[in-house]
């Protein structure tokens, strides 16, 4: 147990569950026979579907083009035809998908760009933007988007963000440890087309083993620093990790370029570097598939559209009911109910729950313990907030700064009465929002 | 076509994260402050003899009673097993000397938990603490009743305590007062039963971090504040000084009265503040006033200001220039 005694927490100590698969190499995943590809797999516009049913596609074949400046490129990561183009279960409700009919030929297209022996740094940018690129620890933002910050912005520094601190994720560590090499080779890609001299790799000391693959590997002249952080949830959030390593906050409502800084996930660095070396687009990533239920819990290789069922087949199977099934962590992730939800760019755990974990308590008075302003990354006062809400005061909740709120859900997991603080939080800023467009 | 690959997810639960929640409880918190508490009530029974034990008794059983009969009389949901009432009851009974009559203990409890804690509106929204205040309310009112101080000898004899022959603009240690090692461990000392031995406290106050309970910034600051000031005033005398540390209420109340959730601040500075505030009025009281009793009123005046504090020392969010406002706080 850690005893903080007079410093704030910034976090929460929640019990790492990650021993089932933080030393499992990752496994390749079956390949399924139907493959899903949601058209809004990544945030912004959904893509526009370039292909009819009955079209024969290949791995890397694109098939829906990305729409407007924040939207992605959509690649079939198998060899086939299109089967179906229609709305499909997807972790965001209901959504127009593309479904590809696997011919198991594996049949590659031609390499996604023409090779060249020396890209520009915009060259560069327009590959990664071609090869539907996003931000694959879970926010999908296209990464090209991130590395283009508006003209006078200078960035100085890139963090690669390995900080993967949802308790039961191992997919980003397994990959530091694994592939190491190609990592670092994307990270400076990335560093080259930012024209940044620093760059940290952040990770949790839990992972101590990934920070020693990389160091192996990394010049003296790279200025690339592994750091190894405390393993505190949510130690991956951008926001927190952007102030541990540079000292800057990024100011309410603004971004990280706004700070001179860019945040990217090491996953995406990985496709970043299998774009530009292996002119190869997004068509597959790493997932754990973790939880208690879950009888042999894997790291694994996936396509990208594998309906979450095969990953459990993979794991053989479940040895108690789950009670809850999340697309994500269990601090964050999404809960869903069908095993035909495809995996996605933003795709990096599947977590389940038992039936006990999955339920909360009853709700009691607030005992005003102070542990939610204690555990609060970014410095909000929870209980305020959801006062303020339940009393139907939004003017409150805003002045208190429900916008600022992170989602990391680290108030609610902490509270000794059970209050359900985030939910309120979140309705609170549904709410504002809402007001503010009206206006 | 996918269909064939579904596996039974019926009975799967839909909710919006987090999804998972950490295992303590309200209730789990007050058992731990019970369990705290058990090391000066030990201590106490061992220097002021068993009659400790039924003053605990009824401390704690009058308290969960009030608590019961006014929740049911006002048809509230009966909330007796957050544990809240027995803190209050055992603070209440620990905080009056031994000679201090059964009746006395009733009469606190009520006070404690019908005026000072369910009429605000039960646990979290009371200003002041309940013992403290409670405490303080018998000594204004009752103090020839609760204040003859004993020691703990075969024969009971009265005596000042020792804060009176060190309070009143006093700047040296008389005789009488016993000598540290004496204070600290509780050896022949007057007072109140849980403020005895400075062992048993500190082991409680050791138990209460090492749960996660508390942290130390409250009590360090509190009897820090008390220390340098009575440093400076008694002319950097050691002793002097460490008889203020280790007599009255002083250790046991920065440990069990002035950690307090509720009646406290729930901002990190707010706590700073009002320790440091509490160890001011303690000092000043104690300097100005030939009376014991210095803790419990600096505890009830900073209650008080807690509100006040909070709303001018809310954190300043993340990426954001300036603490909120405390007029848009209102």
């Amino acid at each position: 147990m850690k005893i903080k005694l007079m410093r704030k927490r910034e976090g929460v100590y929640n019990e790492v569950r990650k021993e089932r698969t933080d030393e499992r190499p990752i496994e390749a995943a079956t390949v399924p026979e139907y493959l899903v590809f949601p058209l809004n797999m990544h945030i912004g516009a959904p893509a526009n579907p370039i292909v009819e049913v009955g079209d024969k596609v290949k791995i890397g074949t694109l098939i829906a083009e990305k729409k407007g400046n924040i939207s992605a490129n959509i690649y079939a990561s198998v060899s086939g035809e299109v089967f179906d183009i229609s709305d499909q279960p997807t972790v965001k409700g209901i959504a127009p998908c593309i479904t590809i009919k696997n011919n198991y030929k594996e049949e590659w297209e031609e390499p996604f760009y023409s090779e060249n022996d020396k890209l520009t740094v915009t060259q560069m940018k327009e590959v990664i933007d071609k090869a539907g690129i996003v931000g694959m620890g879970g926010a999908t933002f296209p990464t090209s988007v991130k590395l283009s910050p508006p003209s006078g912005t200078r960035i100085d520094t890139l963090i690669i963000n390995g900080a993967e601190c949802e308790p039961y994720s191992t997919a980003d560590h397994r990959l530091m440890v694994e592939h190491a090499v190609e990592l670092i080779e994307g990270v400076r890609i990335l560093a080259r087309i930012l024209d940044v001299n620093q760059v940290y790799v952040a990770l949790e000391s839990d992972t101590h083993d990934s920070a020693e693959e990389m160091k192996k590997i990394i010049d003296q002249e790279d200025h690339i620093d592994i750091v190894e952080l405390e393993t505190i949830y949510p130690q991956g959030s951008e926001k927190n990790l952007i102030k541990k390593l540079t000292n800057r906050e990024v100011p309410s409502g603004g971004l990280p370029a706004d700070v001179h800084t860019v945040v990217v996930n090491v996953a995406t660095a990985l496709a970043v570097y299998e774009a530009i070396h292996l002119r190869r687009p997004s068509i597959e990533r790493i997932t754990t598939v973790s939880g208690e239920p879950i009888k042999e819990p894997k790291n694994l290789r996936v396509r990208i559209g594998t309906p979450i069922s095969y990953l459990i087949d993979d794991c053989h199977g479940f040895c108690t009911n789950p009670g809850k099934m999340i697309h994500g962590g269990p601090m964050m992730g999404t809960t869903i109910n069908s095993g035909r939800i495809p995996i996605t760019k933003g795709t990096s755990v599947i977590t389940f729950l038992e039936k006990g974990e999955a339920l909360r308590s009853d709700r009691t008075s607030c005992i005003k313990c102070s542990e939610c302003l204690n555990v609060c990354p970014v410095s909000l006062q929870p209980i305020l907030i959801s006062q303020a809400y339940e009393n139907g005061d939004l003017d409150k909740a805003e002045r208190l700064g429900a916008l600022d709120c992170i989602d990391c859900g680290n108030c609610s997991y902490i509270c000794p009465a059970k209050i359900p603080l985030l939910d309120n939080i979140r309705a609170a800023k549904k709410e504002i929002r809402s007001r503010q467009e009206a206006k | 076509m996918v269909e064939k690959y579904e596996f039974d997810t019926n009975g799967l639960v839909m909710s919006p994260s987090p999804h998972l929640f950490s295992k303590r409880t309200s209730a789990w918190i007050m058992q731990q402050v019970i369990i705290a508490l058990i090391f000066p009530a030990i201590a106490g029974t061992y220097f002021f003899g068993l009659k400790v034990l039924i003053m605990l008794f009824v401390g704690i059983f009058s308290s969960v009673l009030f608590e019961y009969l006014y929740q049911k009389i006002s048809r509230k949901k009966v909330t007796i097993s957050d544990y809240s009432a027995v803190v209050t009851g055992m603070l209440i009974a620990l905080s009056l000397p031994v000679t201090a009559p059964l009746w006395s203990i009733i009469l606190g409890s009520g006070f404690a938990i019908l005026i000072v804690k369910q009429i605000p509106g039960g646990i979290g929204r009371n200003v002041f603490n309940p013992a403290v205040a409670a405490r303080v309310m018998l000594k204004l009112f009752f103090s020839p009743w609760i204040t003859n101080w004993v020691t703990p000898e075969p024969d009971v004899v009265a005596t000042a305590t020792p804060l009176e022959s060190i309070g009143y603009f006093s700047k040296t240690v008389p005789e009488e007062i016993p000598d540290l090692w004496d204070l600290f461990l509780g050896i022949g000392l007057g007072g109140n039963i849980g403020e005895t031995s400075k062992l048993a406290i500190l082991i409680g106050l050791a138990y209460l971090v090492i749960r996660g309970i508390i942290n130390l910034k409250i009590p360090v600051l509190y009897v820090l504040t008390v220390a340098i000031i009575m440093s400076i005033y008694g002319d950097f005398s050691f002793t002097y000084m460490m008889s203020h540390v280790l007599s009255g209420t002083l250790l046991f109340g920065a440990t069990y009265m002035a950690t307090d959730y509720s009646s406290g601040p729930l901002t990190p500075d707010g706590k700073t503040v009002f320790a440091i505030g509490c160890g001011m009025l303690t000092a000043v009281i104690r300097i100005v006033f030939n009376f014991p009793g210095g803790v419990g009123f600096a505890i009830l005046i900073m209650n008080a200001l807690a509100p006040t504090i909070d709303k001018y020392l809310a954190p300043r969010i993340y990426g954001h220039k300036k603490r909120i406002l405390r007029n848009s706080l209102n």
